[in-house]
C-alpha cells in the first residue's frame, strides 16, 4: 500500500526530526522567564515533591506533612537552624529533676479557632501523641504530663532521658487544641488547628495546600498573606515551574538541576548541609557479612568519593560515621576508609574470601539509590564479588528487610531532632532489629551498652563521650558503607528574602517575604 | 503502553482461505507479503534486531555495563556514535543489548498468553454454554481493569524483574487472544469437515488441536505480530515508572526512565532508546500489517 | 431497549464484584504490609501491631473481602485511604475530573485529527496525502507515548517555552498532556476510518449514487459518511476506555492531579482501599462508557436497534 522510496524518504524525514531535537535542546535556555511587573505580591507558592498526607501531626510522620504543619502548628520549644534550642510556645522550662521538667507557657496565645492555650491542651497532646503508632516512639519515654496550672505543666520521664526537650521540637509534637481534635473527628488532619502564624484555609487534595496569616498572632506576625504548597512530584518539572515564575521557592532541587538555578540570574540556590544520611548497609547476621573483615574490605573497595561525584553530582558529601556533622555530638574526627581496592583484597582474603563470593544489593526503586547500587555493584567486580541489583518496591522492601532476606541494601536515614540518640539507637542497638530501624541486624553489647547508657545520662560531657566512642566502635565495625551526608537543596526566585533552610527540611515560611 | 490492540480488531479472519490444504495455502501468503515493499521492509528490520540481540556480544562496540565515571554524559561522537549516559556507558551498545530484552519480553510474553488465551478461548468456544459464558465473563473482568494498572499490580505481587515482567505482561492480553480463538473455533465449530472427523470417532481434544487451531492460525498470526509491539511497549512502560528489569539490564524504557532526569541537559539518553523502541514498534506494524493483507486477500482491492 | 439497558447494567454487578474480588486477591498477595509501609524505616514492632489492628488487617482474607463488600452494598462505602485517612470517594473523586477531562481531549484530539483524515485519506487513496497520513498514522501508533511526552516538553515547554510543562488548571496546560495521550488513538481513528470508508465506498448504493450524477461531494458527504462512521464510533468509544487506563503514565509525565498517578502511587504504598476503589471507578467508567457506545450505534443504525431487546 505504501510505495517504497516514499516510504523511505518519510522514515528518513522522522529521523532527522528526532536528531533535531537532540540537537536543538542541547544549549541550556534560560531566557523564557520574563521578570514579572513588581506588583505588590501577597502569596507565597511553594513547591514540594509530594503532597501532605495529613495535617493531623499524630496521624503521620512524613517530611511534606511536617512543612506544612510547621506553619500551622508550634511546639513547646523550638530548634532553630542551628539545631540550637529555644522558647516555643514553653517561655521558659526548669529541670526539676533527672526524670521532671516543668514548662512555663506563653500567656494569651490563641488557637485558630480562638480558644486560648492551656496547659491542659500540653497534656492532652502529648498523651494523644503516645497513643499514635505514627509517631508513639517520638514521645515514648515520656511516663507522665502533669497540669500544675493553667499555664504551667510538668513532663516527666520513667529514666532519665536527655534528648527529651530535642524531642519536644521535632514538628509531631506540635501543640493541639483539644476542642478542635474532638470537634474535628476523623477528619480532624483535614482541617487542623494550631496556634501558629498561618492558619489553614483549603486543601486541594493530590494538588495544592492554601495557607493564611493569622492575624491573632502572638508573636512577631508573618509577613505574606497567603502561603500555597504545591505539590509538584516531579523533580525536572519542579525545577521548571521555578524558573518559569510558576512558584517563588522549590524545595528539593536536584543535584543535576543545581547548576542550572546557579547560573540562573533571577534564581537563587540555597545548599545547607542537612541531617540526611544515605548509607549501603549490610546484613551482619548472614555470612559473609558476619565477619568484620569482609564489611571492612568492602568498605574499601566502594570508591564513595565517585558516587557523591556521579549520583549527586558534588553535592553532599561522603559520610566518614554514622552521624552526619550536623547532628550533635557527631564524631567528625573518624577516619574515612578511603578507596583501597588493595587493602580491600588482603581482607577478603583474610576472611577466606580472595575468590570473592556473589551477594545482592538491594534498593527501592529511588533513582540515586539505584545509581549508587549500580556503581558499587561496578566497583566490587574488581575485589570479585558478584553483586546483583535488586529493585524492591518499598513495601517489599522494607518487609524483605525487617525479616532479614536482604545481603547488602541502602537505605537512608535524617536524624530529625539533631540527637545522637535519634539517629543511633533505632539503627544499632540489638533491641531495635528488623522493623525498628536495625536492619543490618548489628549488634555489640558494647555499642548497646554505651548507648543506653547515653540515653539517660545527666551529665552532657559524658553523654557527649559515650557517643563519640560508640560511633568509633561502629566506623570500626563497618555495619555500613558509610556513604552520603545530604545537602538540602532549595531554590528561590530572587525577590524571595528572609527564607533560611532548616536541617531538619521542615523550613519555617513566615520569616519570608518579598522585595 | 500500546494501543496498537485495536488495530488488530478490525483484522479480519482469513481461514476461509486457508481450510484447503497446508504447504499451499502458506506459500500463497508468502509470495503476497513478499509483493508488499512495507511489509518486507519491517521484516527485515525486524531480522536484523534479532541478528543484533544474537550477536550483540560481538556487534556491540563495548558492554552493557561498562561503566566510565570520567566519560559520563558524552553526546554523539567519533567513539560513542550514541554517545555515553550518567556512569558513561556506551548507549549504542546498550540499547544494541537492549534489543535481547525487547524482543525477549515481545516473544515469550505473547507466547504466555497466546497459549493461555488460545487455550481458553478454544475450549470456550468448543464447548459453548456455561463453560463458554464462565470464561468469557472472567475475560470481561480481566479487560475492565486497565492493562497498566493490571501489569503494575501483577509485578507488584511477583517482584520486578524480567520474568515477572513477562508473565504480567502476557497476563495482561490473554483476554485479546481469547476472544480471536474463540470466534475463529466459533465459526469452524458447526463447519462439515469438523462434523466429518468427529463422524470417525475423533476425540474433542484430537479435533481442537488437529483441525480447529490450524485453521485459526491467521487471525492469530496477526495479533502475535501486532502483540509482540504491544509488549515490547508494556514493558517498556512498566520500566519507566520504575517496576521493570533491574539495573544494569539495558531495557529501553529503564533507559528512558533513567534520561528523563537528565533530559534538559543530555537528551541524547532518552532520544536514542525512544527511538529504537519506535522503529522496532513501527517495523513491527508493518509486518502485521502486510501479514493481515496477504493472509486476507479481499482487502486488497 | 430500556429492558436491554437495564439488562446491561445489572450485567455490571457481577462484573464488579469480580474486579473487586481479584484486584483485593492480587493486593492480599503482594509482599509488602500496609502497617510497615505507613511507618517507615523506623517502627517499633508494637507501633506496627497496633496499627495493624486498626486497619483490621489482621482478619483472616475472606473475612476482609466480605467486609469489603458488605460495606459497599450496605452503606455505600468503600473506605477510607490507609495512609490519608479520607473517604476513598473523597479521594478520588476529587481526582477524577482531571482524569476524565484528560481522556475526554485525548480522545477530542484522536477525533478531530484522526475523522477527516481517514475521511480525506479514503477517498483519494494512494495519493501522496494519503500515503504520508499512512506513515504518520503508523509512526502515531509506534511512538510510545511516555517518550512522545518527554519530546513534546523539551520542544515545547523547554524550548519555545511555549506551553507549561505540569499541572492541569488551565487551556495551556493542557494543551500537551492531551496531545501526548490523543495520538495514538488518533493514528488509530484515521486508519479505521479510512478502512471503514473504503468499505463504503465500494458498496453499490453508492455506485448508484454517483451513477445518478451526485456530486461526489454530497454522494460523500451523504450516504458514505454515515455508513462508514458506525464502526469508528466504536473504537472512539474503545479509545476513551483505553485513554483512563493511559492516563496513568500522561499524568505522572505531567505531573496531573489524576486518579492514575494516584493509584500507582497507592499500589507502590500498599494503599489497597484507594487501589481497590479506584480500579472500580475506572472500570465501571469504562463499562458505562461502552453502554453508551452502544446505545448510540441503535440511534445510528436501526436495523441494530432491533436486536437490543
Amino acid at each position: 500500500m505504501l510505495k517504497n522510496k516514499k516510504l523511505l524518504v518519510l522514515l528518513s524525514l522522522v529521523l532527522a526530526f528526532a536528531m533535531f531535537a537532540v540537537g536543538c535542546s542541547k544549549p541550556a535556555d534560560q531566557g523564557n522567564v520574563d521578570d514579572p511587573a513588581p506588583v505588590a505580591k501577597d502569596t507565597l507558592v511553594v513547591g514540594q515533591g509530594a503532597d501532605a498526607v495529613s495535617l493531623d501531626p499524630h496521624a503521620t510522620n512524613d517530611q511534606p506533612s511536617s512543612r506544612v504543619s510547621k506553619q500551622i502548628y508550634e511546639t513547646l520549644v523550638n530548634q532553630n537552624e542551628a539545631m540550637e534550642l529555644q522558647p516555643g510556645l514553653a517561655e521558659s522550662w526548669t529541670q526539676i529533676d533527672d526524670l521532671t521538667v516543668e514548662f512555663k507557657l506563653k500567656q494569651g496565645v490563641k488557637f485558630h479557632n480562638g480558644e486560648e492555650l492551656k496547659a491542659s491542651d500540653v497534656k492532652f497532646t502529648l498523651e494523644r501523641a503516645l497513643q499514635s503508632s505514627h509517631v508513639g516512639h517520638i514521645v515514648g519515654t515520656i511516663d507522665k504530663v502533669e497540669v500544675v496550672d493553667e499555664y504551667t505543666v510538668r513532663v516527666s520521664t520513667a529514666e532519665p532521658f536527655a534528648a527529651l526537650l530535642a524531642h519536644l521540637a521535632h514538628t509531631a509534637t506540635g501543640i493541639l487544641n483539644e476542642k478542635a481534635v474532638t470537634d474535628g473527628g476523623e477528619a480532624y488532619g483535614q482541617k487542623p488547628v494550631g496556634t501558629g502564624p498561618y492558619k489553614f484555609s483549603n486543601w486541594v487534595v493530590g494538588d495544592k495546600i492554601e495557607l493564611v496569616k493569622n492575624d491573632d498572632y502572638h508573636g512577631t506576625p508573618a509577613k505574606i498573606q497567603n502561603i500555597v504548597i504545591r505539590n509538584i512530584s516531579d523533580n525536572t518539572t519542579r525545577t521548571i515551574e521555578l524558573e518559569s515564575g510558576g512558584i517563588d521557592i522549590a524545595y528539593d532541587i536536584q543535584p543535576t538541576d543545581v547548576k542550572r538555578v546557579e547560573e540562573n540570574t533571577s534564581l537563587t540556590l540555597l545548599r545547607d548541609a542537612n541531617l540526611a544520611t544515605t548509607y549501603i548497609g549490610f546484613n551482619a547476621a548472614k555470612a559473609p557479612f558476619n565477619d568484620v573483615r569482609v564489611r571492612q574490605a568492602i568498605n574499601y573497595a566502594v570508591d564513595t568519593d565517585s558516587i557523591v561525584e556521579a549520583v549527586y553530582q558534588g553535592v553532599g558529601a561522603p559520610s566518614k560515621g554514622p552521624l552526619g556533622p550536623n547532628v550533635w555530638a557527631s564524631n567528625q574526627n573518624l577516619e574515612q576508609y578511603g578507596y583501597d581496592v588493595d587493602k580491600a583484597k588482603a581482607l577478603l582474603a583474610e576472611a577466606g574470601y580472595e575468590n570473592g563470593f556473589k551477594t545482592s544489593i538491594w534498593t527501592n526503586d529511588n533513582q540515586q539509590r539505584m545509581d549508587i547500587a549500580e556503581i558499587v555493584q561496578n566497583q566490587l567486580k574488581a575485589v570479585n564479588i558478584e553483586a546483583e541489583v535488586k529493585v524492591v518496591e518499598w513495601g517489599a522492601y522494607l518487609e524483605g528487610t525487617a525479616a532479614g532476606e536482604h545481603d547488602m541494601f541502602i537505605l537512608g536515614w535524617v536524624t530529625v531532632t539533631a540527637d545522637p540518640d535519634y539517629g543511633l539507637y533505632a539503627l544499632f542497638h540489638s533491641s531495635q532489629h528488623g522493623n525498628a530501624g536495625n536492619r543490618t541486624f548489628y549488634a555489640n553489647p558494647e555499642v548497646d551498652k554505651l548507648l543506653d547508657e547515653a540515653r539517660v545520662a545527666t551529665d552532657v560531657a559524658a553523654r557527649e563521650e559515650a557517643y563519640k566512642k560508640a560511633q568509633e566502635i561502629i566506623r570500626n565495625d563497618a555495619p555500613w558503607i558509610f556513604t552520603w551526608d545530604g545537602e538540602n537543596l532549595a531554590g528561590t526566585a530572587k525577590n524571595v528574602k528572609g527564607f533560611k533552610q532548616h536541617p531538619a527540611g521542615h523550613h519555617k515560611l513566615f520569616t519570608v517575604y518579598f522585595e | 503502553m500500546s494501543n496498537v490492540k485495536a488495530i488488530a480488531n478490525d483484522a479480519p479472519t482469513g481461514q476461509q482461505e486457508l481450510k484447503q490444504k497446508k504447504s499451499g495455502p502458506w506459500r500463497e501468503v508468502w509470495r503476497r507479503l513478499r509483493k508488499n515493499k512495507a511489509a518486507i521492509f519491517g521484516l527485515i528490520v525486524i531480522l536484523i534486531l534479532v541478528f543484533l540481540a544474537i550477536f550483540a556480544d560481538f556487534v556491540a562496540p563495548y558492554g552493557y555495563d561498562d561503566q566510565n565515571l570520567q566519560a559520563r554524559f558524552q553526546t554523539p561522537n567519533s567513539q560513542h556514535w550514541l554517545g555515553t549516559d550518567n556512569f558513561g556507558r556506551d548507549i549504542m551498545s546498550r540499547i544494541i543489548y537492549g534489543s535481547r530484552i525487547s524482543l525477549q519480553v515481545g516473544f515469550i510474553a505473547v507466547s504466555i498468553a497466546m497459549i493461555c488465551g488460545g487455550t481458553l478461548g478454544a475450549i470456550a468456544g468448543y464447548y459453548g454454554n456455561k463453560l463458554d459464558n464462565f470464561i468469557m465473563r472472567i475475560m470481561d473482568i480481566l479487560l475492565a481493569i486497565p492493562g497498566i494498572l493490571l501489569a503494575i499490580s501483577i509485578v507488584a505481587a511477583l517482584g520486578p524483574g524480567l520474568r515477572n515482567v513477562m508473565i504480567a505482561v502476557g497476563i495482561g492480553s490473554i483476554p485479546s487472544y481469547a476472544r480471536i480463538v474463540r470466534a475463529s473455533v466459533l465459526s469452524l465449530r458447526d463447519q462439515e469437515f469438523i462434523e466429518a472427523a468427529k463422524a470417525v470417532g475423533a476425540n474433542d481434544f484430537r479435533i481442537i488441536v488437529k483441525h480447529i487451531i490450524p485453521n485459526s492460525m491467521a487471525p492469530i498470526i496477526v495479533q502475535a505480530t501486532i502483540g509482540v509491539a504491544n509488549a515490547i511497549l508494556s514493558a517498556a512502560a512498566l520500566s519507566f515508572i520504575g517496576l521493570g528489569i533491574q539495573p544494569p539490564q539495558p531495557e529501553w524504557g529503564a533507559m528512558l526512565n533513567t534520561g528523563k532526569q537528565y533530559i534538559r541537559d543530555y537528551s541524547h539518553m532518552t532520544a536514542f532508546p525512544g527511538l529504537a523502541i519506535m522503529i522496532t514498534i513501527f517495523a513491527l506494524n508493518l509486518l502485521g500489517d502486510g501479514l493481515r493483507d496477504a493472509l486476507d486477500p479481499r482487502l486488497k482491492s | 431497549m430500556h429492558r436491554y439497558i437495564l439488562r446491561r447494567l445489572l450485567l455490571l454487578i457481577p462484573v464488579m464484584l469480580g474486579v473487586s474480588f481479584i484486584v483485593f486477591t492480587m493486593m492480599y498477595f503482594t509482599p509488602g504490609d500496609p502497617a510497615v509501609m505507613m511507618l517507615g524505616e523506623s517502627a517499633p514492632e508494637h507501633e506496627v501491631a497496633r496499627l495493624r489492628e486498626e486497619l483490621g488487617l489482621d482478619d483472616p482474607y475472606l473475612v476482609q473481602y466480605a467486609r469489603y463488600v458488605k460495606n459497599a452494598v450496605v452503606h455505600q462505602d468503600i473506605g477510607q485511604s490507609y495512609k490519608t485517612k479520607r473517604l476513598v470517594f473523597t479521594e478520588i473523586s476529587s481526582r477524577f475530573p482531571n482524569t476524565l477531562k484528560l481522556a475526554g481531549l485525548g480522545v477530542l484530539v484522536a477525533v478531530i485529527l484522526g475523522v477527516p483524515t481517514g475521511i480525506i485519506s479514503a477517498t483519494k487513496q494512494y495519493s501522496l496525502f494519503d500515503n504520508i497520513a499512512m506513515v504518520l498514522a503508523l509512526i502515531g501508533v509506534s511512538m510510545p507515548n511516555f517518550w512522545q511526552g518527554l519530546l513534546l516538553i523539551i520542544f515545547f515547554s523547554i524550548k519555545l517555552g511555549w506551553f507549561p510543562s505540569s499541572g492541569f488548571d488551565t487551556f495551556s496546560h493542557m494543551v500537551l498532556p492531551a496531545l501526548t495521550l490523543g495520538t495514538s488513538s488518533a493514528a488509530i481513528i484515521t486508519r479505521m476510518t479510512r478502512s471503514s470508508m473504503l468499505e463504503v465506498i465500494r458498496q453499490d448504493y453508492i455506485r448508484t449514487a454517483r451513477a445518478k450524477g451526485q456530486v461526489e461531494s454530497v454522494v460523500i458527504n451523504q450516504h458514505a459518511l454515515k455508513n462508514a462512521l458506525i464502526p469508528v464510533i466504536t473504537v472512539i468509544g474503545l479509545q476513551f476506555g483505553y485513554l483512563l487506563g493511559g492516563a496513568v503514565l500522561t499524568e505522572s509525565i505531567f505531573s496531573i492531579t489524576g486518579v492514575g498517578r494516584l493509584m500507582v502511587d497507592s499500589i507502590k504504598s500498599r494503599d489497597y482501599p484507594i487501589v481497590q476503589g479506584g480500579v472500580l471507578f475506572i472500570a465501571i467508567t469504562f463499562s458505562v462508557v461502552n453502554l453508551c457506545v452502544d446505545i448510540l450505534y441503535a440511534f445510528v443504525d436501526p436495523r441494530i436497534k432491533s436486536q437490543y431487546k
